[in-house]
């Protein structure tokens, strides 16, 4: 096989079936999501000099209901994932590990879902003390 | 020639460079940034809890470090995205990255305006 030919055939078909492929599309979905997400924080966060210490608060109060808390726990994940795929993305940029890209996979998302039982934890005894609506 | 269709292709040395010093200092920033409000400072959500935090001048020199790195990190990672599907044409490219550039130093400006009260002390 040529190198143009193995470029080739990296470029295409290997990224696109198994676990990378699905790395790929998470990270990016996550990585979209909180490109939103942090327009939106910068919003919301300005809201203190904008409209002041009433306003903010008011915002806030709405950030506690359930639906907001749940989809805070969403965000969570996003930032957990794209975060610790990341780590792993740098670490084969470095030519570490670029033969075990699958068992590094399985260790990030290990270590994800334990960042994230605290967070969910923390989350759900919150939901359950404040025992607020839903929206 | 190839290394240089290649190169475009995937956005450039230096965006290439600074996304992954921006990506090890967000790492590192969320960490701290998602701890202390989400597990430490749970419930509390407040304008006067944030206040409190931003009294102290390392959140406030940390939240403008976020600010930048995180505005980087995101408008990049759009253009790498919008890269992958539209504008082939070297003049859209560069109009892309002006028009992202444009957005990225608003945000970081009117980002330290909300936080300006802060940022004097």
């Amino acid at each position: 096989m040529s190198a143009k030919h193995r470029e080739t055939a990296n470029v295409g078909a290997g990224n696109w079936k198994g676990l990378g492929m699905w790395a790929w599309i998470l990270f990016r979905v996550a990585g979209v999501v909180l490109v939103f997400y942090l327009f939106a924080h910068i919003g919301v966060i300005s809201s203190a000099r904008l409209g002041g210490h009433h306003t903010m608060n008011t915002i806030f109060k709405t950030f506690d209901k359930t639906l907001f808390v749940l989809l805070d726990l969403l965000l969570v994940w996003a930032v957990l994932f794209h975060g610790l795929n990341g780590v792993r993305i740098v670490l084969m940029d470095l030519g570490i590990g670029i033969t075990r890209h699958k068992a590094m996979f399985w260790a990030c998302i290990t270590v994800a879902v334990v960042c994230f039982a605290f967070f969910a934890y923390s989350a759900l005894n919150f939901i359950a003390d404040k025992g607020g609506a839903w929206l | 020639m190839r290394t240089d269709v290649l190169d475009q292709s995937r956005g450039g040395m230096w965006a290439w460079l600074l996304q992954r010093i921006t990506a090890v200092l967000l790492i590192v920033g969320f960490a701290s940034h998602l701890i202390s409000t989400h597990i430490m400072a749970i419930g509390e959500l407040s304008y006067d809890n944030i206040a409190h935090r931003l009294a102290s001048g390392f959140f406030v020199a940390m939240d403008v470090m976020l600010l930048a790195a995180v505005l980087y990190h995101a408008l990049n990672g759009a253009r790498m995205v919008i890269l992958d599907y539209w504008l082939s044409a070297k003049a859209q490219r560069r109009a892309l990255s002006l028009a992202l550039w444009l957005v990225g130093v608003a945000a970081f400006i009117y980002g330290l305006w909300a936080l300006w009260p802060w940022i004097k002390g």
